[in-house]
């Protein structure tokens, strides 16, 4: 019953995405046999070393969701603060409420079911342009973005060109 | 549908059990002599050791487990000491816990998170390998054409629309390229 309830709502907000797309951002499901996982598409914010990339990442949804959150993991490589060399993102948005055991978080910044994929995907590009050095997921980034600007950059730069087969 | 959520909760019950059988033998199979010395006797919960190495995969159970039995068991104070230090003390080389057997079941549990992101360019990825214009000739006319306007994008037919999105999907990345192509260009 409960994944019913969450498939119709993924469809929705699959045909809401669709129709009014946001700047930037490709999502739905990889397949419609499985509403439960996307791969979506978001393009680097301009102005930062991600413009001009193209950022693959896939969705899992819980079957209760919206109760709960999904988990999204980059399919290429993003060398960012707030993403583990594993892909995985993380940033508040993605936490359920009262999964936060170092208290970094508001409890108004976490998932609710008021939030969307939209919202989320919104939040992650705006995570691209403004890194949280609070609480790193990738050591290395983070002590690189904090003290090596420049490489940093350089880094980001690098990749995104890679991603696009451009040399 | 169904038949996923069945699937999906067999590897989680397994491991549940893994830990339960975990915390078992270390409760009861650990020498005492090897606690008592020790400022706080409680031993590493195995899912606190599994939390901070799901988030450190580079820190070794070993560290973690040690470090976790040093602070009373706080994933928190072992969480701050890497992030401020990149790193853990190492332990005596006489600690040797019972690393978690458990490791294996884990990964293949979370093994998306485990997975590293694929190194492949999104030309391969997405097989646009023939669709790329060559980079000399002509790159701003053919799909950039239509790559701004507002087409179609929502069919009532499944079908269409899995072949909508896909299209979608490829216009952004082969849209992406030929701007760098022409950025690069552009330099001197």
């Amino acid at each position: 019953m409960a994944s019913t309830i969450a498939s119709r709502r993924l469809f929705h907000e699959y045909k809401l995405l669709t129709s009014q797309p946001p700047d930037g951002i490709t999502a739905g499901p990889v397949s419609e046999d499985d509403i439960f996982l996307w791969e979506a598409l978001i393009q680097g914010p301009d102005g930062t070393p991600f413009e001009g990339g193209i950022f693959p990442a896939e969705l899992k949804f819980p079957k209760d969701y919206p109760l709960n959150p999904p988990s999204m993991r980059f399919l290429s490589e993003v060398w960012h603060p707030n993403v583990y060399p594993t892909g995985l993102v993380c940033i508040s948005i993605l936490h359920a409420p009262g999964d936060d055991p170092n208290h970094y978080e508001k409890a108004s910044e976490r998932w609710s079911p008021i939030q969307s994929v939209e919202k989320i995907l919104i939040s992650v590009m705006s995570m691209l342009a403004e890194p949280n050095d609070e609480s790193p997921a990738n050591i290395e980034a983070a002590k690189m973005w904090r003290e090596r600007r420049g490489e940093f950059e350089r880094v980001v730069r690098e990749g995104v060109r890679r991603s696009l087969g451009v040399r | 549908m169904s038949e996923q959520q069945q699937t999906l909760s067999i590897p989680s019950l397994l491991l549940l059990a893994a830990f339960t059988a975990l915390t078992i033998r270390y409760f009861f199979f650990t020498k005492p002599s090897a606690t008592t010395h020790r400022s706080n006797p409680r031993t590493a919960n195995p899912a606190d050791v599994e939390q901070v190495a799901t988030m450190f995969p580079q820190i070794s159970r070993r560290e973690i487990i040690w470090d976790l039995q040093q602070n009373g068991g706080s994933v928190a104070a072992t969480t701050e000491r890497i992030l401020a230090r990149g790193g853990l003390d190492a332990p005596p080389p006489s600690f040797q816990p019972p690393i978690p057997a458990s490791v294996t079941p884990n990964t293949a549990g979370t093994s998306s998170g485990q997975m590293k992101p694929a190194q492949v360019d999104l030309i391969t990825r997405y097989n646009l390998g023939s669709k790329i214009s060559s980079p000399s000739s002509t790159p701003s006319e053919g799909i950039g054409g239509q790559g701004g306007s507002q087409t179609q994008t929502w069919s009532n037919n499944k079908n269409e629309r899995q072949a909508l999105l896909q299209k979608r999907r490829e216009e952004m990345i082969l849209n992406a390229r030929r701007k760098l192509e022409e950025k690069e260009r552009r330099r001197p």
